[in-house]
């Protein structure tokens, strides 16, 4: 047998998901180890293989690609232990990492300091020079100032280097001449060029990547050559492919290349998992994928079979964290889970978050010293864990602790445990509903008319009830539910991007030179295919416009229909394209208003995952016997008895109608009255049609 | 009503779906409009108003901007009387009926729910032109509001039966500047309100109008009951304070003065905001509409009190706004200017409520925001040939006056204004560079320019800019040139704004506060905005964030020590550290002398 293997580090457990070639999944957990990561991932493939009834050494000597995730970039941003980074900026325009594009929450709030640069000011060094909009000279590179500047550098032992000037996306040469001054006089340090990497107008989107970029050069490039000697002192020899943010994988190569893209590259596979598990059960292409985990609510969607991409991520908060600049799968988090607080204000409002109890010390009734009500509290209040039996029995919850957390908010509101509890929970679903809605809202999907996807292990505690305030009736909670990005891995290809930025508008468009970019880019994504990656046939490559309506300045992606305009009729359908997604996403038309595309952009995608074919209808028509019984609360003043499904009382074709309580290993589902899930072929939970 | 009709619950789940379509129609305003005014620096702001006109929800919006929304839902009520119909669409920027300056255009769509008119959608957004009789939306000169020359609509329909009524559109194309660029935005503010009309219906449907009546209840009792709690924790004082806006010209050659009286009531949890002692209109633009009068001296409470008390009727109902009929700082008596009104008096009322508020004591109030409009937020306009023979008009947002010092942060380095106070977004310099013929020369952070304090304003921004091709016309309405950004309980002002012309053989003219001026190829405009004020003494400041501020050159070695009393010396590896013997030595010199 011949396997595949894919691997998500995160800051606390490393998952570890194998796919033989049957497509049966099996999965393995271990604790993360910092310091050498690939001690966790052994252990972790280790558990998978003992699963298989074999070693973690045998299952590597059948592998035949290993693909890792991790949230190590992240990490080290987070935890400040990046690179010593300079930042080189066109004279005059300092502060631009500092700056940012503005922008602040609350208007009343003066209790916060204005953040931190990604990079210091002290760290900042302005070259004398300038580019003009259209790419000319406005003011000459000075090579001897620039050369001292470098000197400095070197003098002063900076490990990496960001350098972004105004315009050097219309003119790269001075951008180019600082990067070969960078090898001459500090040979082997790493070093980044904003046209290179991220070439797209606006200074400070730029600028910012490059700097997260370059200052993530030394740590990651180390990292990603310590895991393959690793790997393959363990003797794994096939393949290894990195996933990245624009939610595929590419080669470690290529990672070191650009390691920004492992930012987020864990949750971007979160939607290639969903919209895997849409077409396996045949429930089409629009997908919302949730992620719910103990302190976080992850949404991602996918429209027409396409993960949504975004230029608008933040590394810690909207505008005061610092953005990554660059097209990735856009997935937004919000504060809430289920260590989310639950509390009632000076006005006497019912609150959920945004304070949360995090891992440490977690939800009252995990019995860690927790007191606050949590709405993992109230799950288990209202009797939706078994106490003796939490996560498959790995964890006993203090129900004591619990009760008397909810107690503390039941008195303020004069209301039974149960009930307080069950308004809890249905506050927590009402802010994820709302997580749902400005994603969908953001790129003009219908909920009603898409598939929700779940994951993360707190998800099936209320997915069906965000279902329902979202007016959704699709919902599946695959049997990978608490491993959704490892399990994203297993369905990626490989994808690669480029991006030239050229501005023109559809009223006095140049075919010449617009085709001439296309090839460019075309050019470039069929070098890295054969040179890096072997000959496959099985590949596409696909062209999109970031266009906007003549001087709006926010762009959406527009898709091209070929890889070159032919004719006038090939643009016209393309502006055609833009006038649908403008009207999708903002509801209004201006077919008179000319179309500017300001960047060119091309992904290659090369098939490597294995095609999933659909497993077919699933009539859902045997009834299955619950294990046991327990008293649960579902709202309207009483507890019911209810049925207790664990995952070995089902199989395939079981329909189960709620009230009911369905426990898997690592994941609780909730099914409430009126609700009837059944039992895929694939094993996963769909919600079946409203009866 | 009474507390046991409180749903604590509900209100909670409908509130957070109110705040979900305000952010709806923001987005959509943000991405689909045209001018660089709305979509790059997002002025503009949505807000949502009961059908008897109560300003209901704000999430997100310019203080300024929002909390006179309900006077011109009122005028469009009065206005259309039992013509008011769904479907309907209006215009409305009239200083004289609620709107804060005519160069806000504000949409208005009546939401009606089983024919009832339950909600009016508000979006509100600042124009890049309004067919002034200069090239620009902040008229400071004109005598009165004929002299601005704009269009005014007093809340006039512009669709029936959700179909646009041609011949406003075609009035404004006649008379704005750039009719493609406004049209845009037109469209792009009837499309924010008509998502937030579709989005309440169908709020209506899923809980039933019944509840939804009842949530408005109970959302105005909750805030108002907030803001009692918040009012019974302040102590019973009568603060007064006085500030005053820049000379202008022969008309005021001393600036304006203002006033303002607090009288906070734990008692009654009243507090009264007295605007009476104030001298009347002007013959100029800088005076204040009755909405922006209102909104700023409010925006100054809410400054000084806990941020979270929502921002609408209900808590607005425990603050007593005691306005005077024919005063700069209150109802403007016809046809007066207030073309400048949502700025310049405005931020200055700002300013000395929050500053009243530190009277009170250690950790009350803030100190004064750095003011002004100037080089870096000019409304600039000329001829671009680069695509054909084309015009441009545009407010630029590039350089930002610094905040204001607060009990326990230091000032917001984009604050903007104090009525913006940091929502604002700035332009990208490629952006503006590639929409208008302009090169931008630097925008740089000014080290020492902070007013001192235990926490210090932010520092000035200061910025350079020319045409690269045909003349450039640049007008603003500066202030904080002669009167800078004060500080409280002991902190220090902030630098003063300063502008100048520089010529092609590099001679510089100083400006005055307000500027017209034109810029032939090869001239530029450079100038600086305010620094924002100090709180408490600069003495009292943390070494550590002295240090912090020399390493990263918000200020200089020289000032650490003569200002902040904080000795500096070279450290063990090389870089500065606190000398903390000579430091105490000197604080305590300082502290007698």
């Amino acid at each position: 047998m011949k396997y595949r293997v894919s691997v998500d580090t995160g800051g606390t457990f490393t998952d570890v998901v194998v796919s033989d070639e049957k497509g049966n999944f099996t999965t393995g957990k271990s604790l993360t180890t910092p310091d050498r990561i690939f001690n966790g991932m052994r252990a972790a493939i280790a558990a998978a293989a003992s699963e298989l009834g074999m070693t973690g050494q045998a299952l590597l000597a059948d592998t035949t690609l290993l693909i890792y995730g991790t949230t190590r970039a992240t990490n080290a941003i987070v935890t400040k232990t990046v690179a010593k980074t300079a930042f080189l900026t066109t004279e005059g325009f300092a502060d631009t990492l500092l700056l940012k594009e503005g922008g602040k929450f609350n208007p009343h709030d003066f209790s916060k300091d204005y953040p931190e640069p990604y990079i210091a000011r002290r760290h900042t060094y302005e070259i004398e020079e300038r580019m003009t909009a259209s790419g000319t000279v406005s003011r000459p590179l000075n090579k001897v100032a620039a050369r001292q500047t470098v000197e400095t550098l070197k003098a002063k032992g900076y490990e990496a280097v960001a350098v972004c000037f105004l315009w050097s996306i219309a003119n790269a040469a001075h951008e180019e001449a600082i990067g070969a001054m960078i090898e001459e006089i500090m040979p082997g340090v790493p070093y980044t060029l904003s046209h290179r990497l991220n070439p797209i107008v606006r200074e400070y989107r730029r600028a910012s990547a490059t700097a997260i970029d370059a200052s993530l050069k030394p740590l990651m490039q180390k990292h990603l050559r310590e895991l393959e000697s690793d790997l393959r002192a363990e003797g794994y020899s096939n393949q290894i492919l990195i996933s990245t943010a624009s939610g595929g994988c590419s080669t470690i190569e290529a990672l070191s290349e650009k390691p920004i893209y492992m930012i987020g590259s864990g949750p971007s596979m979160a939607p290639i998992a969903g919209i895997t598990y849409s077409r396996l059960e045949s429930l089409g292409e629009d997908v919302i994928v949730c992620d719910t985990g103990g302190t976080t609510f992850d949404v991602g969607i996918i429209r027409d079979g396409r993960p949504t991409f975004s230029r608008d991520t933040w590394l810690g908060e909207r505008y005061t964290g610092d953005l990554l600049g660059i097209s990735a799968v856009d997935m937004r988090s919000i504060g809430a889970g289920g260590g989310s607080i639950a509390w009632i204000d000076d006005g006497g409002l019912m609150r959920v978050g945004p304070m949360s109890a995090g891992a440490v010390p977690g939800p009252a009734c995990y019995g860690r010293g927790g007191t606050l009500p949590t709405v993992s509290d109230a799950a288990a209040v209202l009797g939706y864990f078994d106490p003796e039996f939490f996560l498959g029995g790995r964890m006993k919850l203090d129900m004591e602790a619990a009760r008397k957390a909810i107690g503390t908010v039941a008195n303020r509101l004069n209301l039974s445990l149960e009930e307080t509890a069950f308004r809890i929970l249905g506050l927590a679903t009402n802010l994820m509903v709302r997580a749902v809605n400005d994603v969908t809202i953001n790129d003009g999907l219908n909920p009603r008319e898409s598939t929700i996807v779940a994951g993360g292990g707190a998800a099936g505690i209320n997915i069906l009830d965000i279902a329902r305030e979202l007016g959704c009736d699709r919902v599946i909670l695959p049997k990978t539910a608490s491993t959704l990005s490892a399990s994203g891995m297993q369905f990626a290809d490989i994808v690669a991007e480029e991006v030239a930025s050229f501005v023109t508008l559809s009223s006095n468009f140049d075919f010449e030179r617009v085709n001439q970019t296309l090839a460019d880019l075309k050019a470039r994504l069929e070098t890295f295919r054969k040179d890096k990656l072997g000959a496959s046939d099985r590949y596409r490559i696909e062209f999109f416009g970031e266009a906007r309506y003549l001087a709006q300045v926010w762009e959406l992606d527009t898709p091209l229909a070929s890889d070159r305009f032919a004719s006038q009729a090939d643009l016209d359908a393309y502006v055609n394209n833009f006038h649908d997604v403008h009207e999708r996403v903002f509801a209004v038309r201006d077919p008179e208003s000319p179309v500017e595309t300001v960047n060119w952009k091309a992904r290659l995608t090369v098939l490597i995952a294995n095609p999933e074919t659909s497993t077919g209808e699933t009539s859902g028509s045997e009834t299955a016997k619950p294990s046991h019984t327990r008293p649960c609360y579902f709202g309207g003043g009483a507890t019911a008895d209810t049925p207790i499904y664990r995952a070995s009382d089902l199989a395939p074709g079981h329909r189960i109608s709620g009230p009911a309580i369905i426990e898997e290993p690592t994941t609780t589902l909730v099914v409430g009255p009126g609700d009837t899930v059944i039992v895929s072929a694939a094993g996963s939970y769909l919600l079946a049609d409203a009866a | 009503m009474t507390i046991q009709d409180f749903d604590p619950y509900m209100t909670a789940v409908i509130s957070n779906r109110i705040d979900s379509i305000i952010r709806e129609m923001t987005n959509t305003l943000l991405r689909s409009a045209r001018s660089g005014v709305i979509n790059s620096a997002r002025d503009f702001s949505c807000s949502i108003c009961t059908g008897d006109n109560r300003l209901l929800a704000s999430a997100e919006g310019l203080p300024i901007h929002i909390f006179g929304s309900h006077l011109q839902t009122q005028a469009m009520t009065d206005f259309a009387g039992d013509t008011l119909s769904e479907g309907d669409c209006f215009l409305h920027n009239d200083p004289y009926s609620g709107n804060t300056h005519a160069g806000d255009h504000t949409y208005l769509v009546p939401v009606f729910v089983e024919g009832e008119h339950l909600f009016t959608a508000v979006a509100k957004a600042h124009q890049a032109d309004i067919g002034n009789a200069l090239p620009t939306t902040y008229m400071a000169g004109a005598k009165d509001q004929y002299a601005e020359g704009a269009l005014i609509f007093p809340a006039v329909r512009i669709q029936r039966d959700y179909t646009m009524i041609d011949d406003v559109v075609r009035m404004c194309q006649s008379r704005i500047r750039v009719p493609g660029q406004w049209y845009g935005d037109f469209l792009a503010g009837i499309g924010a309100a008509r998502i937030a009309e579709r989005r309440l219906k169908e709020l209506c449907e899923k809980y039933g109008k019944a509840t939804i009546k009842a949530f408005i209840d109970h959302w105005f009792y909750y805030s108002e009951q907030r803001m009692i709690n918040v009012i019974k924790s302040l102590p019973k004082v009568t603060l007064k304070n006085s500030g005053r806006h820049d000379p202008f010209g022969e008309l005021l050659p001393d600036g304006i003065p203002l006033n303002v009286e607090i009288r906070i009531d734990p008692e009654n949890a009243m507090i009264d905001v007295d605007l009476m002692d104030n001298i009347d209109n002007i013959d100029c633009g800088f005076n204040e509409s009755e909405a922006c009068a209102s909104a700023s001296t409010i925006a100054g409470v809410f400054n000084s009190i806990d941020t979270s008390v929502p921002r609408n009727a209900g808590s607005f109902k425990r603050i007593n706004l005691l306005l005077r009929e024919g005063s700069v700082a209150g109802k403007p008596k016809f046809p007066h200017s207030c073309s400048v009104s949502t700025t310049n008096v405005a931020d200055r009322l700002v300013n000395i409520v929050q500053s009243a508020f530190a009277q009170i004591g250690d950790g009350s109030g803030l100190a004064e925001g750095g003011m002004g409009l100037g080089a870096g937020c000019a409304v600039i306009s000329g001829k671009d040939l680069r695509n054909g023979d084309g015009d441009y008009v545009n407010q630029l947002f590039i350089a930002n006056s610094g905040g204001p010092g607060s009990p326990s942060a230091d000032g917001w380095l984009t604050y903007g204004l104090p009525v913006a106070a940091g929502l604002m977004y700035r332009d990208s310099v490629e952006i503006d560079e590639l929409k208008h013929p302009m090169q931008i020369d630097y925008i740089r952070v000014l080290t020492g320019t902070g007013g001192a304090g235990r926490y210090r304003g932010a520092p000035a921004m200061e910025v350079a800019y020319g045409p690269t091709e045909e003349p450039m016309e640049v007008l603003w309405p500066c202030d904080g040139t002669v009167f800078p950004p004060r500080g409280v309980r002991g902190g220090q002002e902030g630098a003063k704004c300063r502008h100048f012309k520089v010529s092609a053989n590099g001679h510089a003219e100083e400006l005055e506060s307000v500027a017209a001026i034109t810029l032939n190829k090869g001239e530029i405009v450079k100038g600086n905005q305010a620094g924002g004020g100090g709180y408490g003494s600069p003495l009292e400041r943390d070494p550590k964030r002295v240090l912090h501020d020399v390493l990263e050159r918000y200020e200089t070695a020289e000032r650490a020590r003569d200002v902040y009393g904080v000795v500096l010396m070279q450290g063990t590896a090389g870089e500065l550290a606190i000398d903390l013997a000579g430091t105490a030595a000197l604080r305590a010199e300082r502290a007698h002398a």
